[in-house]
């Protein structure tokens, strides 16, 4: 029975990352090269969570090959200006906002939610994150998408799935990191509802074609996804797939 | 009934690593887990210098790429250490490698240089990780 869950788990992850028919026709329009990554605006009731889920942004954009400002020094920047409140960033001018830092778009992200309920013997975790990119220039948006990931345990299980478990949840301090940076990984990837290839990726141009064109895109699964959490997330393998052309780039 | 458990579950790290964007342009080094202990326990501000000065290093002495935005962070967190002096060939790498940061960059610079002329020259510089900081940056 647990193998079936786990199958099941597994397809959902290879189908989330294949699937979408997003239109990118804008955001390709706007040629993007730098996102500015603003605080994030928390609608849960977990107060730690915003800075939390901040850290998580940067990696799978930049590897999208789009240049991301240093999060944390944008976000003492905003501080400093009495923006503290991630709330007023988000309903701030755009344009203004991304001419201060010189970027091309800026991201936005809220936490709708991070819980955990405990429910008899298991214990159910959600994430869920709407993340909405806008132009630096006109305040457009550019692209959104939304993201929900749902994780529950279950003490019969033990064995394997125990273990699985343990890697994103424990019963005293539920750890949503995994559950955050696979929303993000959803959320961003290509072919999928995220970014194409930006300047700094070695497919950039080579992987988007305008709506008509050849970009076979199969139809949206029903949008939460409970999916298992990847073991090892969050030690991500640099040299995994490492490009060697592009390292004496900047040099 | 483990084996092909196991099999499926490899199936499915595969899977999100492939979706994921591949992780493969950058050396990161556990820069976004440096942020969250940052976030986790502010107060241990060298342990934040300390990992992002060990991800340039390391990243420099592989031939690797340093992520866009990791030296401006550096640059930062010296800064706020009130080590300003230091922060500056932090800024200026960030904005020579990565053109985009030009805007942002220069103001950095031009903020730290004046912070760094208020500061009596001895008053942040101590030995250790500031030695290695400077070292890292000239380059």
């Amino acid at each position: 029975m647990s193998r079936r869950i786990l199958a099941t788990a597994a397809a959902a992850t290879l189908l989330a990352c294949a699937t979408s028919q997003k239109d990118h026709s804008a955001l390709m329009a706007a040629q993007v090269r730098s996102i500015l990554v603003v605080p994030v605006m928390n609608r849960s009731v977990d107060v730690t969570a915003p800075d939390y889920f901040l850290s998580t942004v940067p990696v799978p954009i930049a590897e999208r090959g789009y240049y991301v400002f240093p999060v944390n020094l944008v976000k003492r920047l905003l501080e400093d200006d009495g923006l503290a409140d991630p709330g007023l960033v988000h309903a701030a001018d755009t344009a203004r906002l991304a001419s201060i830092f010189g970027a091309d778009a800026v991201l936005y992200v809220t936490i709708e939610r991070w819980d955990a309920r405990w429910i008899l013997l298991s214990t159910k975790v959600t994430v869920e994150f709407s993340y909405v990119l806008r132009d630096g220039k006109t305040g457009a948006t550019l692209w959104a998408e939304h993201q929900t990931i749902q994780y529950q345990s279950n003490d019969g299980g033990g064995g394997l799935i125990g273990a699985v478990i343990n890697a994103a949840v424990t019963r005293a301090a539920p750890n949503y990191m995994p559950l955050a940076r696979q929303a993000n990984a959803k959320a961003l990837a290509y072919p999928g509802p995220g970014f194409p290839a930006g300047p700094h990726h070695p497919l950039h141009g080579n992987d988007w074609s305008p709506p008509g064109g050849v970009v076979a895109v199969a139809p949206t699964p029903a949008a939460p996804a409970t999916t298992a959490p990847v073991p090892n997330a969050a030690t991500p393998s640099a040299a995994a797939e490492r490009k060697p052309e592009l390292v004496p780039a900047s040099k | 009934m483990r084996a092909p458990a196991r099999m499926v579950l490899a199936l499915a790290a595969l899977g999100a690593a492939a979706c994921g964007g591949g992780r493969g342009l950058y050396y990161w080094n556990g820069y976004d887990v440096a942020l969250y202990q940052h976030y986790r326990n502010p107060q241990d501000h060298e342990a934040f210098v300390a990992a992002l000065v060990t991800t340039v290093r390391e990243a420099d002495e592989r031939g690797l790429r340093v992520p866009p935005g990791v030296s401006a962070e550096l640059g930062y967190a010296l800064f706020e250490e009130g080590r300003a002096g230091e922060a500056v060939p932090w800024f200026d790498r960030e904005r020579r490698e990565w053109p985009e940061s030009k805007v942002l960059m220069e103001k950095m610079i031009r903020n730290a240089t004046q912070r760094a002329a208020q500061q009596p020259p001895s008053a942040a510089s101590t030995t250790g990780p500031a030695g290695a900081a400077t070292q890292g940056g000239g380059k």
